[in-house]
């Protein structure tokens, strides 16, 4: 279908157009050569992706069930690598450092992880070709690949990165939502989740306790961890109708508001965009998530489905988690706005997956 | 089934979204605006110079200058800590100090905290040249009270001071705050609206550390409006540097305009003393001090009138037509009245009016009063402006009070007697004056008839004051009689016998009169009343000594004065 082609190549194109613009915005009065090339190399990125985006789309996504295994190897490769020898930015050991660019392994991971489940979870049975799961047992449909997901969660959350590792738990509940794993597995898991949320809490670094705590209460400590909820409220309630205007957002561009360019970088546009950019870019990413899951419906092959449901619903968690976070309704976690946020690895994985879903929907016409 | 359960899914986590996106933008917008402005919009306050008090002439009564605060920023703290001792060493305080007032200071990071106020010049330029290693120091010039002849008319000018609760509860209308500076007592009271100054203030742009980013508006600092008095600088300094150490008041009036060319009241105290923190024990003893040092006796306290008051007697009872000059009363140095005795300070033989008058003559005055009645020297003191504010213009008069037959036995319950008569005709008695009272009473006999009302501000700003409360009132006497009660006067200081025959060297002509008030504890107290030149009066003169000893002291005081003004060339 040439349409969803066209129609998500525009969306993200604009999406990460307005991020461009955010960044620049909230960067361009900072002084040094590093401030100065932000956006640059953010548009650098998005060339790359849609480059990027071409390749996966004219790749046929069923040689991504053949690579799965490997695919799954490589990302838990990455991030064992990642927590021996990772690049400490930010307090967090995320990212490895390449020749001329650090790479975060965690955002390929989220990708990695849609694959694989959706390998696991499309497996058929000899005699007939609907999905098996459903009839499975309770160790073959939800312990075994939670196993396999925990693997590089942990990881992940070790880094300490909670924010990616929660995507991965949630990417996997959802799957096997999808898949059909039977209601009561999926119910007794969850309440053992919720059970075990006080043990957890134990495990926290004292910053994730405090993020948390602050989470449920902004106002306990306003000038330390509290102080970047109150300023991306500040700035996003302060846009208005419409908006400060571009390149006038004083809560952003004084540095009110940290991290304005990458995980708030939806602060930014808010403040200067206002309620109408912000429905808008809502609308923009809604459109977005509902050209996968109508991709997803049309498909008629399984691990297709599964795939092109798993990103759709990896970009909708995100882009609703980052969001609510930027509003203070949900607590601050290190995720970036997929395709507006600065950073690369986010950037190039995220039109990876589009690449990735524009080709199942040309391959089921093929077919 | 469970594809459509998410997709209603994800639809609504969007719909929930946008709905808390128009709830934070829409309508918390306002709300949140603010908070965006007062992170980022910061108003850098520029005080203007309160007016000044200035005198007829144009010369500085009560100034400005430049006073520094110093201001530490805290954002840099663990800068400022380490220069703190250096700091602390400049100003000469305790370091422990300093960081505390840092500490109780603290509003956030880039609000700089004032640790210092009013330091002099030298201190401020030390800390000025710690300012190039260290960037967190500011010092702000602010304009401060000066007052370049100390004490000098204190009780005319007034002092600032913060403003406390009474007045914030009736000024905050008037856009006053708490902690503002404001007048209190004498022209800094009455005329703060006009002194007071305007901030103005640049308002500006920052970034999160406080750093300048760019100007938003500006708006000039007004200074306050000048006030120009009435008074003569020369005249209050020869008025004042004779009163020091004595416990009373001088006022000096022109008698044709009402215009006070002098008002002086001791004991005096330096209105700047106020403000500096260090003089706050001397402070105290200002305020709870027994000798009342913030009165203005001139208008704010009452004293009988003594003497003084026979020329109203006099006056009483030749309008009633029951003296005149030929009338003679005999003096054997004490009077007779039923079984009461009432004494004469001396035995003066035959009197006449204009004798009685020079010598102030008791006896002659008993029985004057008697034969005026007591309703008559009452309405005659009355027309004089007795027991009513002459509504000079500074806050704080009071009435004194004038007795009556009436009055006596509406609140007393008792019917005036003779003896009440004979009191009140010497002044004595119930009878209470303020010295600006008498003051303008003598100016009406120095004009033959012209009750003024007396009046200190000249301008505000450029314009001349114009207050139509400020009216002449020509008095119903008789020409002759007054003329009569004059010639009295003049002769209380040209005769060789007369009370006040300590003026008559002078080269002009003097006319007054002195009074001696008996007071129950203590030396009485000590009246001069007078004009002169006594053709052409230019000047009433009243000097009151609180327990000065007799009118003669008065008198010598007077005299010193108008010598003052004789060596100064001031007539």
């Amino acid at each position: 279908m040439r349409s969803s082609y066209l129609s998500i190549l525009i969306i993200a194109l604009i999406i990460s157009g307005l991020g461009i613009l955010s960044i620049y915005s909230s960067t361009y009065q900072k002084e040094g050569e590093f401030w100065q090339l932000v956006y640059k190399r953010q548009l650098l990125w998005a060339m790359v992706g849609v480059a990027l985006f071409f390749l996966m789309s004219g790749l046929n996504y069923r040689r991504l069930w053949d690579a799965t295994y490997v695919l799954y190897a490589l990302a838990a490769g990455l991030l064992f690598l990642v927590f021996i020898l990772g690049v400490v930015r930010l307090g967090a050991q995320r990212w490895l450092k390449f020749t001329w660019f650090n790479f975060q392994p965690s955002e390929a991971a989220k990708l990695i992880i849609v694959i694989f489940l959706a390998r696991y979870f499309s497996r058929k049975s000899i005699e007939s070709v609907s999905l098996q799961v459903s009839g499975l047992g309770a160790i073959r449909s939800l312990i075994l690949p939670l196993v396999c997901v925990g693997v590089p969660m942990l990881l992940v959350v070790e880094q300490p990165d909670l924010g990616s590792g929660m995507i991965l738990l949630f990417i996997f509940i959802a799957m096997s939502f999808l898949a059909g794993v039977r209601a009561r597995y999926l119910l007794i898991f969850l309440g053992l989740l919720c059970a075990s949320l006080p043990v957890f809490w134990h495990f926290l670094h004292d910053y994730q306790r405090d993020r948390l705590m602050v989470f449920l209460n902004p106002n306990i400590d306003p000038l330390g961890a509290g102080y970047t909820v109150i300023q991306s409220k500040i700035a996003i309630g302060s846009g208005e109708f419409f908006g400060k205007g571009w390149l006038a957002g004083t809560q952003s561009q004084l540095r009110f508001l940290p991290e304005s360019h990458t995980d708030f970088v939806f602060a930014t546009f808010a403040e200067q965009w206002g309620l109408v950019g912000c429905i808008g870019l809502l609308l923009l990413y809604y459109l977005l998530i509902r050209q996968g899951i109508q991709i997803a419906c049309r498909t008629s092959d399984h691990f297709g489905r599964m795939l092109a449901l798993g990103i759709s619903l990896w970009l909708a968690i995100q882009v609703s988690i980052n969001i609510a976070m930027n509003m203070g309704l949900a607590p601050v976690v290190g995720l970036p706005l997929p395709l507006m946020s600065y950073g690369g690895s986010s950037t190039l994985v995220t039109f990876i997956a589009l690449g990735i879903l524009v080709n199942i929907d040309k391959t089921r016409a093929v077919f | 089934m469970r594809t459509k359960v998410t997709n209603v899914l994800v639809a609504c986590i969007f719909v929930m979204l946008g709905l808390a996106l128009f709830n934070l933008e829409a309508i918390q917008g306002r709300q949140f605006t603010e908070l965006s402005k007062k992170n980022s919009i910061r108003l850098l306050a520029q005080s203007g110079a309160r007016g000044r008090i200035i005198d007829r002439n144009g010369q500085v009564i009560v100034g400005n200058r430049l006073s520094y605060d110093v201001m530490l920023l805290p954002q840099e703290n663990g800068r400022t800590l380490e220069l703190l001792p250096k700091i602390a060493r400049i100003l000469q305080i305790d370091p422990q100090e300093l960081q505390n007032k840092l500490k109780s200071g603290f509003v956030s990071s880039f609000m700089p905290v004032t640790v210092a106020r009013n330091i002099d010049t030298k201190k401020a330029i030390a800390l000025e040249e710690l300012k190039f290693d260290f960037g967190g120091i500011v010092i702000q010039p602010n304009p401060v009270r000066a007052y370049p002849y100390g004490d000098l008319a204190c009780h005319v000018v007034g002092y600032l001071n913060e403003i406390d609760h009474w007045r914030l509860t009736m000024l905050a209308d008037y856009g006053y705050k708490t902690k503002d500076l404001v007048g209190f007592g004498g022209m800094e009271e009455k005329y703060d609206y006009y002194l007071r100054q305007e901030e103005g203030g640049l308002l500006v742009e920052v970034d999160h550390r406080g750093r300048f980013m760019r100007v938003l508006g500006f708006r000039p600092p007004q200074n306050g409006r000048d006030i120009q008095l009435t008074l003569d600088l020369a005249l209050q300094k020869i008025v004042e540097a004779n009163l020091q150490g004595k416990k009373g008041c001088v006022v000096m009036m022109d008698p044709q305009s009402g215009e006070i060319l002098a008002m002086a009241s001791s004991p005096a105290f330096d209105p700047g003393i106020f403000r500096k923190e260090s003089a706050s024990a001397q402070v105290r003893t200002i305020i709870t001090s027994r000798d009342a040092v913030l009165l203005n006796r001139a208008i704010g306290a009452a004293y009988p009138a003594g003497s003084v008051f026979k020329v109203i007697v006099a006056l009483a009872a030749l309008e009633a037509g029951k003296i005149d000059l030929s009338t003679v009363f005999s003096c054997p140095g004490f009077f007779n009245l039923g079984q009461q005795k009432f004494n004469c300070w001396d035995t003066h033989g035959q009197q006449g009016l204009l004798d009685a008058i020079a010598h102030s003559c008791n006896v002659f005055f008993y029985r004057t009063g008697l034969l005026a009645g007591a309703q008559a020297i009452h309405e005659c003191a009355f027309k004089f402006g007795l027991s009513r504010p002459t509504l000079i213009d500074l806050p704080y008069e009071i009435n004194g009070f004038l007795p009556s037959p009436l009055w006596k036995k509406i609140s007393r319950f008792q019917s005036w007697f003779d003896g009440d008569t004979a009191n009140l005709a010497i002044g004595q008695g119930d009878l209470l004056v303020t010295p600006i009272q008498l003051t303008r009473m003598m100016g009406a006999f120095a004009t033959r008839g012209m009750l003024v009302t007396p009046y200190i501000t000249k301008a505000i700003g450029n314009s001349p004051v114009f207050d139509p409360q400020r009216k002449s009132v020509t008095l119903p006497f008789k020409p002759y009689n007054l003329e009569h009660v004059r010639q009295g006067l003049r002769r209380v200081v040209s005769s060789p016998t007369g009370t006040a025959s300590m003026l008559a060297g002078l080269p002009f002509e003097v006319a007054g009169k002195t009074g001696t008030v008996q007071v129950g504890r203590g030396s009485p107290h000590a009246w001069f009343v007078g004009f002169f030149p006594f053709q052409e009066p230019k000047y009433v003169i009243c000097v009151f000594l609180e327990h000065g000893g007799s009118g003669h002291a008065a008198g010598m005081l007077t005299k010193q004065i108008l010598e003052g003004m004789v060596g100064e060339k001031l007539l």
